[in-house]
């Protein structure tokens, strides 16, 4: 195969998806520690609508940080995010032919699926799945989603998410994530180093805690004051809880949450995220779920009066 | 005669540690003696890979046998009018048992019919119990996929069911059974249609899977031996990862790799535990003892031709050692000393304080022990104030599971003595029941001061286990603790449970409000301890030891129950007991104070008082000896005087001070042996007192 580069590996995968029926959504504006926090999974998993969407989502783990001289460690990846909902029977199957359309000849590799589930505490989710392993390294997450902000899921959605880096890097035979290709013949250290860098200095050094806890306090007043609306304004409401999510992160980082904190912390997050969820739900039902075909949506109203018939 | 039936589900990759389900084999047995008339432990083949979950059912009739069957009808009189003819009751009881007059039976008072029952096909049963085994099996973590419509640990794909080549068919989690499966995932993922086991089997290995575990596991152990030797070592011996890998993969493959040389400066413990744990990899050792710097992987592909595998794991491993590596250099540039006052950063429970509080305490906790058991104390409070330190390493930080270890690793390399980095290492053991306790009696001493700090600390604040709650993992903590203390092998820590609970107390400055009830939680854990392996006591040995001051020493406490045990069937000990028992019925409503001897009359009880007051005395001369077992002897000897003592003297008389006297007099015979056990919680078998 070609040298594989960074945008190559994102373009093949957005081609793959979009082929296969996925909507192609960008990135989050917001800082993110994940492609799940984007409204794009973590709302549209919610209730009866079905959905299938893919996206590339730079993803922020202040605590990850190394200054940009660990080869394999980095405050910000790229993650590329894929739910399919209801996941359907062949999911792994469209997982390995997404590798194949890659370059990869799967019959020459290793390729292992191996437990491991996910919970969010923040985000009151969980679901159970594997982490893909080539070669015995983990490139991929995979995940059938069982509840999301505390709501129980049905139909059921499948989570994929790639690790651009370490693909790539792995690919193209790269000992660091500094030296594989991002495009245009530019390294990706030439392009982020200064950004780890400096991020990892400004999370770990300079960050100002008091600030930060202040910050936290007024996105949560802000998000909960949203959801309390006579209508509430579900989405704006959702941004400032990721708002309060990327503060705890900072904050963490920088040391300045004790163990005990952190627990009463993740709740308070917790809480605006489980409000989110199910204020989303409620405004969907109001719009009559527009995503449902017309036959799906008699049927699952025609259900759900019978059901509370009985 | 001799018919099969196979079985397959074929579901997404099952958590390797949840097979084999021994649901599965359970629910076949049962099914197998219950209702195919089959011997299951001759019948029965289960297999499963990450994919599949199979049986074979071997050895099947092809129909039960037929049965002769009886049912009660009617009444006689109410079967048949004056004429002797059928009434309409017995005809609509025939018509219900598809039966006709050629099978009634008239007994003395009823009407029975008699017929064969001609047996269900085997395939039918199958038809119908299969599904309800399978489907029924209990995961520790279900899912659910798709519309959410079923639950099991993974998506299910396909069901062979075929019963002697021929389709039984069942349906499951919306899925319909069939004779085809599948090969393996991207080595041969064609359909295959199976007409038997051996036929599965086969074509199967064709497919790229080799179905069966054990064939799995011994393919790669002769890899992983044959590639070993390559590189001039063995592969280390490991169980966990051999119950893992054989149900990691469908083909059975292995690839031999290596690290950068470079890495081997790394503590030993933490290379293994880096590729044991987080890697699943099994380290090679080299004919010197010494770790190499190859290792083996696990592979779903027998084959590794482009090298891709050999890259991939290098890879992985050199990423995660790199890491090591710079926890460890950067760790290593400052000792463990100069990190205590870092402790105070650590929050150790939000109402106990941080570590940097509760090092204090238990260096004060672990100085007390030495006072009290005359330990000689300047290792033990070395390691006491350093035990907790590499907490705040980023290598205890990133592999939690080394802490301890690492401290005690940084200790050596330090330059510590050996009771100390020994100590240190050591005091998180016992982690497990059949985990080996610390090497030397100051890692037993630290072990039990942190122990007792955290116990008697979550105790005061009220945190106590609650049912299946244990958020601290209080239970495990008093486990070890316990464990501890029971031992008397290579060293004895010479203290009980009740003053290691006083001390501790003391240190907090807690007050004694939890101390009855962290003594019951103790007591608790002493009993299953005891109960189980290696000491296997008996339950109410137990109970009458522990009766007797059981928190002040464990050690004493299992001498005393090995006594007990040793003498409780001799047939002078079971006399004593049946009187014991007997004197504790008449002097339990009782309140009586002690003998006075000038008012005992009668010869036999004047003659008891005297034994009783000699055995006492030789008693408490025997047990302070911890002649445990001399000691229930000379009790026993009383028995023959006690017998008497019944049968000549009568207790219950009007006169209530030679009544009390008397009962005085027995309750001294009948506590006799108290310090030693409350013999009359002994359970006796009546069996055996009658066969006397």
């Amino acid at each position: 195969m070609d040298q594989l580069t960074f945008q190559k590996l994102i373009l093949s995968l957005q081609n793959f998806w979009a082929e296969k029926g996925c909507i192609i959504e960008c990135p989050l504006d917001l800082e993110v520690g994940a492609g799940t926090m984007h409204p794009a999974t973590f709302l549209r998993v919610l209730g009866p609508e079905p959905w299938n969407v893919g996206y590339v989502q730079p993803s922020r783990r202040p605590a990850d940080g190394r200054y940009g001289d660990n080869p394999f460690r980095l405050y910000k990846h790229y993650q590329f995010q894929v739910i399919l909902k209801p996941s359907p029977l062949e999911i792994q199957e469209m997982y390995l032919d997404s590798l194949r359309a890659i370059g990869l000849d799967l019959t020459k590799h290793d390729i292992r699926f191996e437990e491991d589930n996910w919970e969010s505490p923040t985000l009151g989710a969980w679901g159970v799945g594997w982490q893909v392993l080539l070669d015995g390294m983990e490139i991929s997450q995979f995940t059938y989603f069982q509840q999301a902000g505390g709501i129980d899921l049905a139909p059921m959605s499948g989570e994929i998410t790639y690790g651009l880096e370490r693909l790539t890097m792995f690919l193209s035979r790269k000992g660091s994530v500094y030296d594989i290709e991002w495009g245009g013949g530019f390294e990706y250290g030439k392009i982020r180093q200064q950004e780890e860098y400096e991020f990892s200095k400004f999370y770990f050094e300079e960050a100002d805690v008091a600030m930060h806890w202040k910050l936290f306090d007024m996105y949560e007043a802000e998000s909960k004051r949203l959801l309390a609306l006579e209508s509430p304004l579900v989405l704006p409401a959702y941004d400032f809880t990721l708002k309060c999510s990327h503060m705890f992160n900072t904050l963490d980082a920088r040391g300045a949450i004790s163990v005990t904190e952190r627990v009463g912390v993740i709740k308070r997050v917790r809480d605006l995220a489980v409000g989110c969820a199910n204020a989303f739900l409620a405004a969907r039902r109001k719009l009559g779920f527009p995503l449902l075909s017309e036959d799906a949506r008699t049927k699952f109203f025609d259900e759900e009066s019978r059901a509370a018939a009985r | 005669m001799s018919h099969e039936y196979l079985f397959e589900l074929l579901v997404e990759e099952i958590p390797a540690w949840m097979l084999p389900h021994p649901g599965l084999r359970d629910g076949l047995a049962q099914l197998c003696k219950a209702e195919l008339g089959i011997d299951p432990a001759t019948s029965v083949t289960i297999g499963a890979t990450p994919r599949r979950i199979f049986f074979r059912l071997s050895g099947l009739p092809a129909k039960q046998p037929d049965r002769q069957l009886e049912v009660k009808g009617p009444p006689i009189r109410a079967a048949f009018d004056d004429k002797g003819e059928p009434t309409q009751a017995l005809l609509g009881f025939l018509r219900k048992n598809n039966a006709t007059m050629e099978h009634v039976v008239r007994g003395e008072q009823y009407v029975t019919v008699e017929r064969t029952v001609e047996g269900r096909a085997i395939a039918e049963i199958l038809a119908e119990r299969i599904p309800a085994i399978v489907a029924g099996l209990r995961w520790p973590k279900m899912m659910r996929w798709g519309r959410g419509e079923h639950a099991f640990i993974r998506p299910v794909h396909s069901i062979v069911s075929i019963f002697d080549g021929k389709p039984v068919a069942m349906e499951m989690f919306g899925v319909r059974s069939s004779n085809v499966t599948t090969g393996h995932r991207v080595l041969a993922p064609q359909p295959i249609e199976v007409s038997s086991y051996d036929d599965y089997l086969s074509r199967l290995r064709a497919a790229g899977v080799v179905a069966l575990e054990a064939e799995r596991e011994r393919a790669m152990r002769d890899r992983c031996r044959e590639l070993a030797k390559q590189v001039g070592g063995t592969p280390r011996e490991d169980a966990s990862i051999w119950e893992q890998w054989r149900y990691l993969t469908e083909q059975p493959g292995i690839v031999l790799s290596s690290f950068r040389e470079e890495f081997l400066s790394i503590p030993e413990e933490v290379l293994i535990t880096v590729m044991r744990v987080h890697q699943k990899q099994l380290p090679i050792i080299k004919k010197d003892g010494s770790l190499s710097n190859s290792y083996l992987s696990v592979m779903d592909n027998s084959a590794d031709l482009d090298g891709n595998a050999a890259h991939g794991n290098s890879f992985v491993t050199n990423a995660r050692f790199a890491d090591a590596k710079f926890f460890h250099d950067t760790d290593r540039k400052r000792s463990l000393e100069s990190r205590v006052d870092d402790l105070s950063h650590l929050q150790f429970q939000e109402k106990l304080g941080d570590y940097r509080l509760k090092t204090e305490r238990i260096v004060a906790i672990a100085a007390a022990i030495c006072k009290a058991t005359k330990h000689d104390d300047r290792d033990v409070l070395h390691a006491a104030r350093l035990c907790k330190t590499d907490l705040m390493t980023d290598m205890v930080k990133e592999f939690t599971e080394l802490q301890g270890q690492v401290g005690g690793i940084y200790a050596r390399q330090e330059g510590l003595s050996e009771p100390v980095w020994q100590a240190i290492y050591d005091h998180y053991k016992p982690v497990a029941a059949d985990d080996p306790l610390p090497r030397g009696a100051e890692g037993a001493i630290v072990s039990l001061a942190d122990r007792i700090d955290t116990l008697v600390g979550f105790f005061h604040i009220g945190a106590r286990p609650t049912g299946s709650k244990d958020p601290f993992a209080l239970r495990r903590a008093a486990q070890g603790f316990v464990q501890i203390l029971l031992n008397n092998a290579n060293w004895e820590i010479a203290i009980g449970p009740e003053q290691l609970v006083d001390i501790a107390t003391d240190i907090h400055g807690a007050g004694n409000v939890a101390k009855g009830d962290l003594l019951d939680f103790l007591a608790e854990r002493v009993r299953t301890i005891l109960e189980s392996e290696p000491w296997s006591f008996a339950y109410d040995e137990i109970a009458a030891a522990m009766d007797a001051r059981w928190a002040d020493s464990l050690t004493d406490l299992t001498a005393r129950i090995a006594a007990l045990r040793s003498i409780r069937n001799e047939p002078g000990f079971l006399s004593i007991l049946d009187s014991a028992k007997r004197i504790a019925n008449i002097v339990a409503s009782a309140t009586p104070g002690a003998v006075v001897a000038s008012r005992l009359e009668h010869p036999t009880e004047l003659r008891l008082h005297a034994l009783s007051t000699l055995v006492s005395e030789q008693i408490a001369e025997l047990a302070a000896a911890k002649e445990y077992r001399a000691a229930l002897e000379s009790f026993a000897g009383m028995a023959p005087e006690l017998e008497k003592f019944f049968v000549d003297v009568m207790v219950m008389v009007d006169d209530p001070t030679v009544r009390d006297n008397r009962m005085a007099l027995l309750q001294s015979v009948g506590k006799a042996a108290g310090a030693i056990a409350d013999v009359t919680k002994v359970v006796v078998d009546r069996r055996e007192l009658r066969s006397r």
